[in-house]
């Protein structure tokens, strides 16, 4: 992959994922991946603030005083998450009920913070932008793939819809409760991350 | 017998030749008729009677007062229940019994028996054939030996249960139990946790109507009518001491004579057990002893606090030690020695720390009447760090006296 | 790259300064419709609880509106049990009030666990024929982990149970979070909430309650939680007791027997 834009993009996919190699934003994945729809407003919102945050200072690179550079960043990705949260509340109120304090504490994110210092601080604007979709989307992926078997296994349903008639509506499925609790996450992603490496054997630590 | 040696040796060669991933298989069913002949390749290695096998073998027979309770006992409290009003489940068992002729009757010995072994056993084999499973999937992916570590794992887990436990939800505990308990760290002995006991945590968290709560502990119909289905923990930490003392006596308790999970009723059982466990050096009677101790300094402490809102506060030591899985807990559950610290002080510390949980757990957090797994559970994470500042004192303590005679 | 100081300042400054316009004209021009939201779904569960909506209902705008017309919004003094008009319950935020001791007071030690009562307290009343048809109270309290918010609706008779619901809540999933469960809820829909001396009765027992008609008072355990479902009767006695509704309550039936 010779190609910096093309590896921007998916190297964070599968071998460099924020969650499962980097291990960032672990807090947030727990919490948000019940359901399928907090799932997605949460990946969107991470993108969207990602992007942001990373277009914003690539283009300010330059001028950004170095004794001062953090707190710049923090500043710029602070306002974007308010506005996001915002729009939220105004848009899909539900859904922005349930992220509660999530969404504000996508600053905290420290994938964020951590693509602004080391990636858009020394890449121009478009190529930073290509790899927050990345780094986003990386995320995203973990994310709706923990809440959909979050919430199949966990509460019979699917986006809300239900595909295991469960027991106490008269199906046959006994959701799990597990699944329901953090922990239930916790096993998910430490599934996840077990078969990614068992797969790609190289992303294991050296003891 | 010769037989059998014939068969297997002729089989050696085609599990050595193309189907090779599979030795693993043959080798454990090798094993386990005939004492292996090879040795060590390796120029050093411990020499002792007791191998694993030969210690998972003594485990299984100290186990075998529990395994018999959880038979006569489940059928007991079935029978009573249904012969106090309650209905018979409906499931194949109770079809079963009027097959072969048994009444549900409390007195009659062999209904009992027979009607508990039809929950017990059940579960065993579906533990037994879900857990083999994983383990010898692991052995042929990972290419080693399938070890015995498993067999105590499988004996434990199913008399850890309650006896109306859905056969598929014990396959899925113990698929749990055997890959995030066990394999995920590395296979037998590389464990933190106990694998019986992650496997009871899990089903129990994912499916907490079936594993807790009023109406699983007796193998009847026991919410709608007079019978009372409650654990009689359930029921201190309802009512506390009065509704004990009225209703049971202590030894009823002992015996195991009360509903409960299958194998963990009789405090009499793994008393047995315990002992020829501590007689043979598998079992730590460190452990075991500083469990109680700890249990005792903690109820008795709450015992003086009292608490006007939570009558459980007023429950003594001699009921926690009876009721419950406490007695299973502390000797077959908290002994495991992969789990539990390696050093002597190591032990004391971590066992009375279970002892002080298991009646914290009891009696203050108000969801779970039990203690026992969450208690272990929780001691089993902290056992390294236990071990390594006994280890450390202990060089620090030496390191002194040297310095002193210098 | 190494700046003057004053190069840093500046700098700061001006970022700061957009972020700050940024941030403020986008809470500014969304702030009415994100008010909207809130008030509507408050409104949709008090329909919930009125039984004029379900809860797996997609309800838009105009229907929550069109819904919650003939519902009227009162503000109580719980206290003397008085309505008051002067009070707009647009605004009325009744947690906030209740944390805020300036409009509230402390409980007395009680079984529901409920730590400060406000003053003033948020009804609704749904009228037919221009009497009262319904009444709308929101209820509060511990179950096991956490503390339930809910509503329960009373008949025009101030005695039989129309319905239940909560609407927030952290109990374990599949035992105490049956209280969401519809079928549970349907339990309650024609008990009795007092006894014969205006006293608070209803209960939540363990193990199984007979039919409405022969076993009024008392409503089936929900299975494996006894104490979301001990703690669910607790609230509901508490708010219609006399810490709670009691005072309007008496109010009102001296109204509609006198």
């Amino acid at each position: 992959m010779a190609n910096p834009a093309r590896e921007a993009l998916l190297d964070p996919l599968f071998n460099n994922n924020p969650i499962t190699l980097q291990v960032l934003g672990i807090c947030s994945a727990l919490a948000v991946t019940t359901k399928m729809d907090t799932a997605v407003v949460m990946s969107i919102a991470v993108i969207a603030v990602l992007t942001f945050s990373n277009f914003f200072v690539s283009l300010i690179r330059n001028q950004i005083p170095t004794n001062i550079r953090i707190i710049i960043q923090l500043t710029i990705i602070a306002s974007l998450v308010i506005v996001t949260d915002q729009i939220l509340k105004a848009y899909v109120f539900e859904i922005s009920k349930q992220l509660s304090v999530f969404v504000g504490l996508i600053i905290t994110n420290c994938i964020i913070m951590g693509r602004a210092e080391a990636f858009a601080m020394q890449n121009p604007p478009v190529l930073s932008i290509v790899d927050a979709l990345g780094n986003g989307l990386g995320y995203s992926l973990i994310l709706l793939m923990t809440a959909a078997i979050r919430e199949v296994f966990g509460s019979g349903k699917f986006y809300g819809i239900p595909v295991l008639p469960i027991v106490s509506e008269g199906g046959w499925y006994t959701p799990n409760g597990l699944l329901v609790l953090s922990p239930g996450a916790f096993f998910i992603i430490g599934f996840f991350i077990w078969a990614l490496r068992t797969w790609k054997p190289d992303q294991v630590e050296a003891d | 017998m010769r037989l059998l040696r014939a068969l297997l040796d002729k089989q050696e060669k085609i599990f050595s030749g193309k189907l090779e991933r599979l030795h693993p298989l043959h080798e454990a069913g090798d094993t386990f008729f005939f004492t292996p002949g090879k040795v060590t390749k390796n120029p050093s290695h411990v020499r002792d009677a007791l191998d694993l096998k030969r210690t998972m073998i003594v485990v299984v027979i100290a186990l075998a007062g529990c395994i018999f309770m959880a038979c006569y006992n489940t059928g007991y409290q079935g029978n009573l229940a249904i012969a106090a009003g309650a209905t018979a489940l409906e499931s194949w068992r109770t079809s079963l019994m009027a097959t072969m002729g048994f009444a549900f009757d409390p007195s009659d010995f062999l209904a009992c028996f027979v009607h508990g072994a039809l929950y017990y056993l059940p579960v065993l084999i579906v533990t037994l054939a879900v857990g083999g499973l994983w383990e010898a999937v692991f052995a042929v992916v990972r290419r080693h030996e399938i070890n015995e570590g498993f067999l105590v794992t499988w004996m434990l887990f199913p008399l850890i249960l309650p006896p109306t436990v859905p056969l598929w939800q014990v396959a899925l505990g113990i698929s749990f139990g055997v890959v995030v308990g066990k394999e995920v760290f590395g296979g037998t002995g590389y464990n933190i946790l106990n694998p019986a006991l992650v496997a009871r945590a899990f089903v129990f968290f994912a499916y907490p109507a079936e594993l807790s709560g009023d109406k699983v502990w007796i193998a009847a119909q026991t919410s709608t009518d007079g019978v009372s289905g409650a654990t009689w923990l359930a029921s201190a930490a309802l009512e506390g001491r009065a509704a004990i003392d009225t209703g049971l006596t202590w030894w009823d308790a002992f015996l195991g004579l009360i509903p409960g999970s299958m194998g963990e009723t009789s405090t009499l059982a793994c008393l047995a057990g315990a002992v020829l466990l501590v007689v043979t050096g598998i079992g730590s009677w460190r452990i075991i002893v500083s469990v109680a101790v700890g249990t005792i300094a903690a109820a008795s402490l709450l015992n003086a606090v009292g608490s006007t809102t939570n009558p459980f506060f007023e429950l003594p030591f001699w009921w926690h030690f009876v009721l419950g899985g406490w007695a299973f807990g502390a000797v077959f559950m908290a002994t495991e020695p992969v789990t539990a610290p390696g050093t002597n002080t190591g032990r004391v510390v971590y066992g009375f720390l279970i002892g002080v949980l298991v009646v914290l757990i009891r009696v203050v957090n108000p969801a779970y009447p039990e203690g026992m797994m969450l208690g272990i559970l929780f001691m089993n994470v902290f056992a390294p760090v236990i071990d390594h500042f006994s280890i450390t004192s202990n060089v620090k303590r030496r390191t002194a006296r040297y310095v002193n005679i210098d | 790259m190494q700046r003057s100081a004053a190069y840093s300042i500046l700098f700061a400054a001006v970022v700061c300064l957009v972020c700050a316009v940024f941030v403020s004209s986008s809470a500014v021009s969304l702030k009415s419709r994100q008010d909207e939201n809130a008030y509507l779904d408050k409104q949709r569960n008090v329909l919930i609880a009125a039984g004029l909506a379900r809860e797996d209902e997609v309800l838009t705008t105009e229907d929550i509106q069109e819904r919650f017309g003939p519902v009227e919004s009162v503000i109580v003094d719980l206290q003397t049990g008085e309505e008051l008009a002067d009070v707009d319950p647009q605004t009325f935020d009744q947690r906030a009030a209740a944390s805020d001791p300036s409009t509230s007071s402390e409980a007395p030690d009680n079984p529901a666990g409920i730590q400060r009562i406000p003053n003033w307290a948020l009804v609704y009343r749904l009228e037919d024929n221009e009497e009262l048809g319904l009444l709308i109270l929101p209820i509060e309290g511990k179950g096991l982990w956490s503390t339930l918010y809910g509503f329960i609706a009373l008949d025009a008779d101030l005695e039989t149970i129309r319905g239940i619901t909560f609407y927030e809540h952290k109990e374990t999933p599949g035992l105490g979070g049956e209280v969401d469960n519809p079928r549970w809820k349907a339990l309650w829909p024609g008990r009795l909430a007092f006894g014969d001396d205006d006293q608070p009765r209803i209960d939540v027992i363990r193990g199984r309650a007979g039919p409405p008609a022969e076993d009024p008072y008392r409503v089936d355990g929900l299975s494996g939680a006894t104490m979301t479902g001990r703690g669910v009767g607790r609230l509901v006695r508490f708010w219609l007791g006399d810490e709670g509704f009691a005072p309007y309550l008496n109010s009102l039936r001296k109204g509609s027997r006198g």
